[in-house]
């Protein structure tokens, strides 16, 4: 490449850069100064006195640990069976021939098109009927399969080679033994992926985890935080800290998962 | 085979899900005699202590009732409520808005009770020494479904350094001398008067009154498009997007941050937000809201009703409550910690409450006040469809006759009016 | 393998009762075939229940139901329910409110999809390669997609703020006036738009940037030695080689886009003066803080109608047959 164009490459990536972090530095900057600070100097990304009244706000107000508790075992248990149903759902779809199949894939494709509001007032009712309203059953059962995901899936496992599974079938294997032991070990990066998406959509949900707890014990950490909104409340800094908290676990996660993720979308073979 | 055994596993989770059940109580119950009830407030601001305490000096005082109170903010609780009540999954008492008139909708569903145990003696709720406007408000077909949860009156707020700082010596008196303030503290860096025109307890129906003019007439048809209405809005609505007395669109916590900071030398707010503003180091004044062009002195009241489920498996323990809630020693406590003025009229001459300086100036506007579209129909809608829609405009320069004619249909399609 | 190994076995395959996937051949009796039928489908269903129950469970029903509601003037609790037919929908076609959110909501759509098309793939092209600068990069950029919106919305919120925002700090450090942005009627749509776009360029990128790699590079090297210039290897080669990704990245976008609702519900609320009211957010005061679920189940209704419509539209002008 010519030189201009390298540098102009790297100006844009440069200012891209900027733009991608400026807001998170000043997210946890901002978490650690005082009001009256934010105000004289607003166009400083840096802190000129520290406070740690934001954390402690956070700390005191809110049932904490039970809180990140509620959020890994909502995220985790969520995440893990949404990676098995979709995967399951996804490898009858992409290799079993059965009268129904794209009616059913369309029908999956067609739920991502209703945005969740819709549907909040008739699932709570639903979930009252079972008794399941404020219960750790009730806020995993209904997410636990994920139309992104069986999609994702679907497309990866097209793009495996039958030999496998004919090589598979003549040692005897029926389909689950194939599903299991040939498809899901290959399909490593599409499980980074729908598990990486998944755990984190789910660790955000702030409306889902509301509206089907009642007490604040249940919440998760992210809709925790929210009960320091308010109309007349002002403090940036523990509202800062609160989102500097949540943000926390997905950051670290993303630190270490981000080689597979990556790797993952490129290798899904989005075809 | 495999594949059945692993479908059956699959089965078996998901069952076994349903069976195990790690719920939180939900309240509502009892355990061992005593009765628990459950409440959802949405007062996550400054005044939230004040609450936590009622809440636990009446469980100390009755040992057979245990109430269990759990804040979130106002919006979830908007979400979660009628459904909640609906399938009978709620608390047993709430405070569903932060708005009195939300009260009615819940009305129409039969979701609240019917409130009968009020009177003069022991947990019963002395409706007669209530608030006036209050008990009326929550009044639908001559029955009562809510008591005020507490009730504040708007006063202004003005920053004394920056009123030394242009030279004015008192806080203004009257409209006239309010608004002459206003532009002569507007400076390159402060704002004479911050006005919050969404997501707030209402300025602007005030800055109305003072000029004479109203919103909507007893038959709730809409008079803003009338030339009292009109002259009510041009004064201000001149001074904001002219004189640029204030920033435009801005929401109540907005408008709180730029006076705690320093950078609005008036504002008018109620009393939950004084520990914030002396906590942000201004030198604080608060005076009654000015007198009107005819002398008179009005100021808006805003109330949180209180209200019981229809479901609730014990009315009698949840009146207790209420009646405890406004009875007049707590009530005396409640506002001396919050600041707010005592929603009882029997404490208008009570010494403790008199000495406060917070609480005295929005103690005593409380017989002049009012409060915002009271028992309009569809008044949450007149709100956001047809009231903040105005202000927003002609504060951005619409002219006031095209907006308010815009608005009076909008206001009349909502309240019914058939004029 | 070889093939003919492969196809022995296939036929072994084929032969047997123990595979289900068996390829039913006209010589088969009837009886046996519709018995292999049966074992064919069998496995699959097993296999897709526990999601098509969630999904029947949880949002099909919920779905429909809330078609049921959109026929009745519906209230969550209401003692009276009456049924008003198409009566909602009739009030939806004369609702300003509808038709003003629906050109906000078509408007924020077409400009943010274009924009992180363009962007996505001019960002993925300067950061194709394997380096560690450009993994690391690719990283950043696609760290904000991963950060829940109602931080993102909260974040950028205070950042535009002109009295304690770092944008505006900046313009008055270089004694500009500071804009209010999402206050402004004809700033706030195309600012939520940024944000949006700052979000969401990171997936963009990443997308492409797998499609990218998975052009053959032989297809380069044939176009360069038929003489072709970059901007035409870029027309011929690299943009029919990464349509399907185009193709997916559209749709995609264009979905998530139409349902727009918590960075307009934490940034602005739908106003000033609903200029930023979308459809969901109209969706959502209408059916909780108006109360009015039977409308805004018809609303939600005619949404999805029109999400449908231009994921249809956009399939046919790709002509791409191969997604079902």
């Amino acid at each position: 490449m010519r030189p201009a164009g390298v540098a102009l490459k790297w100006v844009y990536l440069g200012i891209g850069l900027v733009l991608a972090l400026a807001p998170f530095v000043w997210m946890i900057s901002g978490s650690f100064r005082s009001e009256a600070d934010l105000y004289q100097n607003p166009a400083s990304l840096f802190p000129t006195s520290l406070t740690l009244h934001g954390y402690i706000g956070v700390w005191q107000q809110l049932p904490f640990l039970r809180l990140l508790l509620n959020s890994f075992v909502f995220a985790g248990v969520t995440t893990a069976l949404t990676v098995l149903f979709d995967s399951m759902c996804a490898y009858a779809l992409a290799r079993l021939n059965f009268v129904g199949r794209n009616v059913c894939f369309v029908i999956v494709i067609a739920t991502l098109m209703v945005p969740f509001q819709v549907t909040l007032i008739p699932v709570f009712i639903q979930l009252f009927h079972l008794g399941w309203l404020n219960t750790y059953q009730g806020l995993i059962v209904p997410r636990a399969t994920s139309a992104f995901g069986i999609f994702l899936f679907r497309q990866f496992f097209m793009s495996i080679p039958r030999d496998l599974d004919e090589a598979a079938r003549i040692d005897g294997a029926g389909h689950w033994r194939i599903y299991w032991r040939v498809i899901l070990p290959l399909a490593k990066p599409a499980i980074a992926t729908v598990a990486i998406l998944n755990f984190t959509n789910l660790w955000n949900d702030l409306l889902w985890p509301l509206v089907i707890t009642s007490s604040n014990d249940m919440l998760t950490l992210p809709a925790g935080l929210t009960l320091f909104g308010g109309q007349h409340v002002t403090d940036h800094a523990i509202l800062l800290a609160g989102a500097t908290i949540s943000l926390l676990p997905i950051a670290i996660g993303f630190f270490f998962a981000q080689k597979y993720f990556v790797a993952g979308v490129a290798t899904t073979g989005l075809k | 085979m495999r594949k059945r055994i692993a479908v059956a596993v699959a089965a078996t989770a998901i069952v076994a899900l349903g069976l195990a059940g790690c719920s939180a109580s939900t309240g509502s119950g009892d355990s061992g005699g005593k009765v628990a009830l459950s409440l959802w407030t949405g007062f996550t601001g400054g005044d939230r202590p004040g609450y936590a305490q009622i809440v636990n000096d009446f469980n100390d005082s009755h040992p057979n009732i245990h109430v269990t109170m759990t804040v979130q903010p106002w919006d979830t609780i908007q979400q979660k409520l009628p459904s909640a009540w609906l399938t009978g999954q709620g608390p047993d008492l709430a405070t569903p808005s932060s708005d009195p008139n939300a009260v009615a909708d819940y009305v129409k569903k039969n979701s609240v009770l019917p409130i009968t145990q009020t009177g003069s003696g022991k947990d019963q709720i002395d409706t007669d020494k209530l608030a006036p406007g209050t008990v009326k408000e929550f009044t639908y077909n001559g029955k009562l479904y809510a008591v005020p949860a507490n009730f504040a009156t708007l006063s202004l707020y003005y920053n004394k350094k920056a009123f030394a700082a242009a030279g004015i010596d008192e806080p203004p008196a009257t409209v006239a001398e309010f608004a002459e303030d206003a532009k002569r503290l507007t400076t390159g860096d402060q704002y004479g008067l911050v006005l919050a025109d969404n997501q707030t307890i209402q300025m602007w129906p005030i800055l109305q009154w003072l000029e004479g003019g109203d919103i909507v007439d007893s038959k709730f048809c809409s008079v803003v498009q009338t030339s009292a209405g009109q002259r009510s809005l041009s004064t201000w609505s001149d001074l904001v997007s002219k004189e640029k007395i204030s920033p435009v669109g801005l929401t109540g916590a907005e408008a709180d941050s730029l006076f705690s900071a320093g950078k609005a030398a008036m504002e008018m707010n109620g009393p939950w937000a004084a520990p914030g503003y002396k906590s942000a180091g201004i030198d604080l004044g608060i005076a009654p809201i000015p007198t009107g062009v005819d002398g008179t002195s009005v100021t808006l009241g805003s109330t949180a009703p209180l209200a019981i489920s229809a479901k609730t498996q014990h009315p009698k323990e949840a009146q207790e409550f209420l009646a405890y809630w406004t009875s007049k020693n707590v009530q005396e406590k409640f506002s001396l910690k919050t600041g707010f003025p005592p929603l009882r009229t029997d404490l208008a001459d009570d010494a403790k409450l008199k000495s406060d300086p917070v609480i005295s100036v929005f103690a005593g506007q409380v017989p002049d006040s009012r409060l915002y579209l009271p028992h309009v129909p569809n008044a949450t809608k007149v709100d956001s469809d047809a009231y903040t829609t105005l202000i927003g405009q002609i504060t951005r320069g619409t002219p006031v006759d095209t907006a308010t004619k815009q608005a009076a249909s909008t206001i009349n399609g909502l309240t019914g009016c058939s004029s | 393998m070889t093939s003919s190994t492969t196809d022995r076995v296939s036929s072994h395959a084929r032969g047997g009762t123990r595979s289900p996937e068996a390829r039913a051949t006209k010589s088969q009796p009837a009886e046996v075939g519709r018995a292999r039928r049966r074992l064919r489908w069998q496995p699959a269903w097993l296999f897709m229940a526990p999601s098509l129950i969630i999904l029947s469970v949880f949002v099909l029903y919920p779905i429909l139901r809330t078609l049921y509601y959109s026929f009745f003037d519906w209230s969550v609790g209401a003692a009276v329910q009456p049924f008003v037919g198409l009566g909602n929908y009739v009030k939806l076609f004369r609702d300003p409110q509808f038709w003003n959110a629906l050109g906000v909501t078509l408007e924020f759509t077409i400009v943010s999809v274009v924009l992180l098309i363009v962007f996505g793939l001019v960002t993925a092209l300067a950061l194709q390669s394997e380096g560690l600068a450009s993994r690391i990069t690719r990283s950043v950029f696609f760290f904000p997609t991963i950060v829940s919106l109602a931080t993102i919305g909260l974040v950028w919120k205070f950042l535009l703020d002109p009295d304690i925002g770092l944008i505006g700090g900046i313009t008055k450090a270089l004694g500009l006036p500071p804009l209010a942005w999402l206050q402004s009627e004809q700033l706030a749509l195309p600012t939520l738009i940024f944000v949006s776009v700052w979000r969401s360029l990171g997936f963009a990128m990443i997308l492409f940037v797998a499609a990218l790699q998975g052009v053959p590079t032989e297809r380069y090297e044939a176009g360069r030695l038929d003489g072709a210039g970059t901007i035409a290897l870029f027309r011929y080669i690299t943009l029919p080689g990464i349509r399907p990704t185009m193709l997916f990245a559209t749709m995609m976008l264009t979905i998530q886009s139409l349902q727009v609702f918590d960075l307009v519900y934490v940034m602005t609320g739908g106003g000033p003066i609903y200029r930023t009211d979308t459809l969901v957010n109209l969706i959502y005061r209408d059916g909780f803080v108006n109360f009015q679920t039977g409308y805004a189940a018809a609303v939600s209704w005619v949404l999805f109608a029109l999400i449908m419509l231009i994921s249809l539209l956009q399939l046919r002008i790709f002509r791409y047959n191969d997604v079902d």
